[in-house]
């Protein structure tokens, strides 16, 4: 069983890690020959099946594995796994590889950075000199150009304050204790199945989102002398959307009633490739339906658990654009 | 008259403050020891594994520092005279407080400290008075009680400690940012122009428990990073990674550069630095294995001190060993002279029998004494740590994370980053058909010049809501 890749896309990597640990501490990645896939399953709360393309993340990727579909699946503590990914936030390469270290698997990423460079003195006067020298003309001739009325530029691109010389570089390994699932024990978990959406929707921007979600959750939450730290006590979040472009996010409670609404929002259209009967199925399909109501009826509501949407909220952080469909559960694609 | 009186500006008392935070990752007391060319901090941990101390020297680190010693003279014969005593870091800590120099709390700041110790026998109230004298003419007085006790110094041959480097100590305190929270020790091994520093942790799990085994974290860097490196290759050598943490935060302080001296595994590693009259020592018992027999060591890797980026050829420099830092080694010796002479000729390598030494003065690593034994120091709890040590947040990723709904701080969070300006408030009115669906509330204002603020107190809420 083997797993090595070059981690392609550190930056979303290690975004995707830090928006699933909000959500449950340990995840599952199931590596196979074109996708990778985590999966988080906490106890109670919303639940994330994220399928990542290869080389959205990985290349010069090659996993092998003796299980049909030469499929691996790991558990990882997603603590672990965001804090190693984070030391790589500046690293020039990085490479994650699957070994064994005492009879305990190991996903080791290697961590290739000079930043430690830049972390020493101020080169040397004669160091400092020998760096003027090439710059100097350059920076004359741009000069010039830009004296004749030439806009362009890219003379000084062409020539960056070269980087003090290092080629030393430093290596951080980050091992990450992992167990490797046999197929079978998988092989009973399933994505849950939902219900065809009502209404695809473009979120509003999710940080702007996230903050009004989290000031209603507070405001409907029992005063925090009654609730004591009691974890059971939830809010309700009541999110509606429409295909007419509305979104609407509103809280009730004994005391108060709250509601926030964004108009002139994006309800993406089916691809009739990705449905199952194709156009006809498109025609069928529940959402095309919903958008023959009227703007009054047109309106697919849930609730949701205040903190817990907040906790899915985080995803935002990976700047993506989020399709909300509506149905009886919340379900997200980046 | 007091036995030991000084006074300090202001940096001197931050740095006495930064000393006491280190000492308190150590230990919860200190030992203080006055003579009349230094005084020196010092503690020794509960498993005597690790000692630290600062000593600060009498001429350069305060403004003014009188040693009356004319009541010890006669007694002690053994060398120039001290005094020593011992106090709680809590008490001192509360006393060095880190904000005197905060800017923040510029108009009570401390502007000065005047220190005396007094001891008389013929005086019940022997106290540590410190008066911290801040501006507007206010003065605190602080009086602290010790303890009179003996103290108890690590003895270290640097001599015998074939293996040192020295590094920037931001160096350091950037590999602190990549290790584990929970890892408990930190092993270096030097091989092929590279060392590795690898943080780890013994423990072994099974089942479910093995997710929950620390990050195992190893940088290994390029020797020529090291200002001076002169190291035997091959050899593990591990030590407490928290102590670790400690002294390295501390020396980022000073900006300084750290020297490490060490000699085998199972020996005690050294690391100093000197600044600005602060000569801070730290002794700590190491573990590790070392290949085959001692009699036979592997080569030494040394490297030149003059380490240039570009020309930094190795070398066998072992005779540079005597000529450097003298004035460390100085301060050593003199210390030495002071206190009881080991049972052993000091030539010999390290003291072999640390249980031999008896003298009061002398450091008795009783962990030390088999190979297999360890230091075992309590699991850090770093993510508590409020000089919290790891990846700071530079791209604002936190506030994705959760919100802590129990933060009685009431405030509107919507953009208040400034980020969103475009974007955050255009679709945020309510349509006025919509508003009429709530007659109990009112209409969102309409008018751009009264749209509500980005952050504002519930208590401007209310008022907004009683107007309607």
């Amino acid at each position: 069983m083997r797993f090595k890749a070059a981690i392609r896309n550190i930056h979303t990597f290690t975004k995707l890690t830090g928006s699933l640990l909000l959500l449950s501490k340990v995840v599952w990645i199931r590596l196979d020959n074109d996708q990778v896939r985590f999966t988080v399953i906490p106890e109670r709360g919303s639940q994330v099946w994220a399928v990542l393309s290869i080389d959205s993340i990985f290349e010069d990727y090659s996993v092998h594995s003796n299980t049909p579909g030469n499929t691996i699946h790991l558990q990882v503590s997603l603590t672990h796994l965001n804090r190693a990914l984070r030391s790589a936030i500046n690293a020039t390469f990085a490479s994650i590889r699957l070994t064994k270290k005492d009879g305990i698997p190991l996903l080791a990423i290697t961590i290739t950075t000079t930043t430690f460079a830049s972390l020493r003195r101020p080169p040397t006067l004669e160091g400092l000199n020998e760096r003027r020298l090439p710059s100097e003309a350059p920076n004359s001739t741009s000069r010039a150009e830009v004296d004749r009325g030439n806009d362009d530029s890219i003379s000084f691109q062409d020539h960056p304050p070269a980087p003090f010389p290092s080629d030393r570089e430093t290596t951080i390994t980050q091992s990450v204790a992992a167990t490797v699932l046999p197929p079978q024990s998988v092989a009973s978990i399933h994505e849950p199945t939902c219900r065809e959406p009502d209404v695809h929707i473009l979120l509003p921007p999710l940080l702007q989102l996230k903050a009004i979600s989290e000031r209603f959750t507070k405001l409907a939450l029992p005063t925090s002398s009654a609730a004591t730290g009691d974890e059971n006590l939830s809010t309700r979040l009541i999110l509606s959307a429409s295909p007419y472009g509305e979104f609407r996010i509103g809280v009730q409670t004994a005391a108060c009633k709250i509601e926030s609404k964004w108009q002139g929002l994006t309800n993406p259209e089916l691809d009739p490739t990705q449905i199952e009967g194709g156009e006809e199925g498109v025609r069928e399909h529940a959402s095309t339906r919903q958008k023959n109501l009227t703007r009054e009826e047109a309106w697919a509501t849930v609730r949701v658990e205040g903190r817990d949407w907040g906790r899915v909220l985080g995803v935002g952080r990976l700047g993506g654009r989020v399709v909300a469909c509506k149905s009886p559960d919340p379900f997200f694609e980046k | 008259m007091p036995i030991l009186s000084f006074s300090l500006n202001l940096d001197g008392v931050i740095r006495i403050h930064n000393a006491v935070q280190c000492l308190a990752k150590f230990s919860d007391t200190v030992s203080l020891e006055a003579r009349s060319d230094r005084l020196t901090m010092s503690t020794l941990n509960s498993s005597k594994s690790a000692y630290a101390s600062f000593a600060l020297d009498s001429s350069t680190y305060f403004e003014t520092y009188r040693y009356n010693d004319a009541r010890l003279s006669d007694q002690s014969q053994e060398g120039p005279s001290r005094f020593t005593c011992q106090l709680y870091n809590k008490a001192l800590s509360s006393v060095f407080k880190g904000r005197l120099g905060d800017m923040r709390e510029k108009e009570t700041a401390a502007e000065r400290c005047e220190v005396a110790i007094q001891d008389d026998i013929d005086n019940t109230e022997c106290r540590i008075v410190v008066k911290m004298i801040c501006k507007h003419g206010v003065t605190k007085t602080y009086k602290l009680n010790y303890e009179s006790t003996e103290i108890k110094h690590a003895l270290f041959d640097r001599n015998s400690a074939k293996n040192k480097w020295r590094i920037d100590a931001s160096v350091l305190r950037s590999f602190l940012e990549y290790f584990g929270t929970a890892t408990e020790q930190l092993d270096m091994y030097a091989e092929d122009g590279r060392i590795a520093f690898t943080s780890y942790t013994e423990k072994v799990m099974h089942g479910r428990e093995i997710l929950k085994h620390p990050l195992e974290t190893s940088v290994a860097l390029d020797t020529l990073d090291f200002e001076e490196f002169s190291v035997e290759e091959k050899m593990h050598v591990a030590f407490s990674v928290k102590d670790f943490r400690a002294i390295v935060l501390h020396a980022e302080t000073l900006k300084t550069n750290v020297q490490a001296y060490y000699s085998l595994p199972t020996k005690p590693i050294q690391l100093t630095y000197n600044e600005n009259g602060v000569n801070c020592e730290f002794t700590l018992m190491t573990i590790g294995d070392y290949p085959g027999s001692s009699t036979k060591p592997a080569p030494i890797s040394v490297r030149g001190s003059s380490a240039t980026p570009t020309g930094g050829r190795p070398s066998r420099q072992a005779s540079l060993q005597p000529t450097q830092s003298n004035t460390i080694r100085g301060v050593e010796e003199k210390q030495r002279e002071a206190m009881p002479p080991p049972s052993q000729p000091a030539s010999r390598s390290f003291p072999r029998a640390p249980q031999s030494q008896s003298g009061p003065g002398s450091f008795r690593p009783e962990s030390l004494s088999q190979r297999t034994s360890r230091p075992s120091p309590p699991p850090p709890k770093a993510s508590l740590d409020p000089e919290s040590l790891f990846l700071p947040a530079e791209d604002d990723d936190r506030q994705w994370d959760e919100t802590n709904y129990e933060d009685e701080e009431d405030i509107l969070g919507w953009d208040a980053s400034g980020n969103h300006k475009a974007s955050a408030l255009q679709k945020l009115q309510t349509a006025p058909e919509e508003a009429s669906r709530y007659e109990s509330l009112p209409a969102w204002p309409e008018d751009s010049d009264r749209r509500i603020a980005p952050t504002q107190r519930l208590a401007e809420i209310e008022t907004l809501f009683s107007q309607g």
